[in-house]
C-alpha cells in the first residue's frame, strides 16, 4: 500500500469527521475547530494527489501553504467575532 | 515496514482529531487538536512536502492552537445542548458519504497534474532553486500577494472588533532565563528558514511563523508593552508587508513590462527581499492577530 492512498483516506476521514461536527455543533470554538481539521483533511488530499513517483508537484504545495496563513487569519478573526457574542448552547 | 508507520500514523490523526472535536472539555479538546496538527505535519514529510509541513507545525498546530487556547478561556465551558439522534445520524450518513465521494474522485483521477514538469522545465528563470519558493513568489506571486491581502484584511479586522486585552497570569521565575534562550534561539532559526527558503525548504511564511513565537515569548515574558507605541509600530510593521510587495511588483511592472514579473538575471535578490519584509511583516501581523488589540480595548 503506498503513502499516498493511506493519506488520502486519512484527509477524506478528517474532512467527514469536520463536516460532522460543523453540522451538529453550535457552540462557536467547536465549529472553528471543525473548519480548522476540515482544512487540514483537504489539505492531505491535495498532498496525497500532488505525491507522485517523481516527488511532490510543487503546486498543490503551494496552494496547501497559502491556505494555511489564510486559514490561521479566518481563525483569528472568526474567534474576534466569536468573542463579541459570547457563549452560546453546544 | 514504512506501510505500518504510515497505517499507525494515520490512525493516531483520526483519533486525535475525533477527541479534538468530541471532547467537551475545552483545554483537552484544543490539546489533542494541536497534537492532531503535529502528527499531520510528520505526514505531510511522508508525502514529500516538508515545506507545507513546517508550515502546518508552526501555523497550523502551534499559533492557532494559542489562538483557541486564548478564545477557550474568555467564551467559557461549552454549554450541552442535546442534538437528537436522527439529526445526528443522517449527518454522520451524509459527511461520510460526501468524504467518501471527495477520496473515490481524487482517487480515479490520479497521474494527470501537469504542473510538475511546467515548473521543473522554468524553474531556471524563477532565481531560486526551491519549486515551492519558485511557485509561491515568482509563478503564481498573485496567490501570494492576494494572501498577504487577506492577512492584513484579517488584522484591520481585529483591530476594530477589539477584543479584551489579555492579562497573562505572572508566570514562574523561569521564564525570563527562559525567554533569554528561547528569543535570540528563535530570531536566529527564523533568518535561517528564510535564507534557507530559496534552495530548500523553509521560506517567510515558515520563517514569519517562528519569528511571531518569538515575538509572544517577548511578551509573555512582560518586556514588551502591549498598548501605546509599541503597538502602533507593530501594526505599521504588519500593513507593510502589503506595501512592499504591491510596491516591488509596481517596480517589476516599470522594469520589465509586466506586473509581478521580476527581471530573470536578479529574480533571486527580489525573491530574498520580498521574502525578508514579508516575513517581519507576517510574524507583526500574527503576534497582533494573537494579542487582538485595539486603539479601545475594553479591559
Amino acid at each position: 500500500m503506498t503513502p499516498d492512498l493511506v493519506y488520502l483516506a486519512t484527509g477524506a476521514g478528517l474532512g467527514a469527521l469536520a463536516l460532522w461536527r460543523l453540522t451538529t455543533s453550535s457552540d462557536p470554538l467547536r465549529r472553528v475547530l471543525a473548519l480548522n481539521v476540515l482544512a487540514v483533511g483537504i489539505a492531505m488530499i491535495l498532498l496525497a494527489a500532488a505525491h507522485g513517483p517523481g516527488g511532490a508537484d510543487a503546486v498543490p504545495q503551494a496552494f496547501v501553504l497559502t491556505g494555511i496563513v489564510v486559514l490561521v487569519a479566518v481563525t483569528a478573526a472568526l474567534l474576534a467575532l466569536a468573542e463579541t457574542l459570547g457563549p452560546r448552547g453546544d | 515496514m514504512t506501510a505500518v508507520f504510515d497505517i499507525l500514523l494515520a490512525i493516531g490523526i483520526l483519533g486525535c482529531a475525533a477527541a479534538a472535536l468530541a471532547v467537551r472539555e475545552r483545554t483537552a479538546a484544543i490539546a489533542a487538536f494541536m497534537v492532531a496538527g503535529l502528527l499531520v505535519a510528520l505526514s505531510w514529510v511522508r508525502l514529500g512536502a516538508p515545506d507545507v509541513a513546517l508550515a502546518e507545525a508552526a501555523i497550523g498546530a502551534g499559533l492557532t492552537g494559542a489562538l483557541l487556547l486564548r478564545s477557550a478561556r474568555r467564551l467559557g465551558p461549552v454549554r450541552p445542548r442535546s442534538v437528537g439522534w436522527p439529526v445526528l445520524g443522517s449527518a454522520a450518513i451524509l459527511s461520510a458519504a460526501l468524504a467518501a465521494t471527495l477520496a473515490w474522485a481524487v482517487a480515479s483521477s490520479r497521474g494527470i497534474s501537469s504542473y510538475q514538469s511546467l515548473v521543473a522545465e522554468r524553474l531556471s528563470e524563477s532565481g531560486v532553486t526551491n519549486p515551492v519558493t519558485a511557485v509561491l513568489l515568482n509563478f503564481r506571486a498573485w496567490d501570494t500577494l492576494l494572501e498577504i491581502a487577506v492577512l492584513s484584511v484579517a488584522l484591520m479586522l481585529v483591530a476594530s472588533v477589539g477584543t479584551a486585552r489579555i492579562r497573562f497570569d505572572r508566570l514562574g521565575e523561569m521564564m525570563l532565563p527562559c525567554a533569554r534562550i528561547v528569543v535570540p534561539l528563535l530570531v536566529l532559526v527564523s533568518g535561517h528558514l528564510l535564507w534557507l527558503g530559496s534552495s530548500d525548504p523553509g521560506g517567510a511564511f515558515q520563517a514569519g511563523a517562528v519569528l511571531a513565537g518569538a515575538g509572544l515569548v517577548l511578551v509573555m515574558s512582560g518586556h514588551v508593552p502591549t498598548a501605546g507605541r509599541a503597538v502602533d509600530i507593530a501594526r505599521v510593521v504588519g500593513l507593510s508587508g502589503l506595501a512592499i510587495f504591491v510596491i516591488a511588483a509596481s517596480a517589476a511592472q516599470v522594469l520589465t513590462g509586466g506586473f509581478l514579473q521580476f527581471p530573470p538575471d536578479v529574480a533571486k535578490a527580489w525573491i530574498i527581499a520580498i521574502e525578508a519584509g514579508l516575513t517581519l511583516s507576517i510574524a507583526a501581523t500574527l503576534v497582533l492577530l494573537f494579542l487582538g488589540l485595539s486603539r479601545h480595548s475594553r479591559s
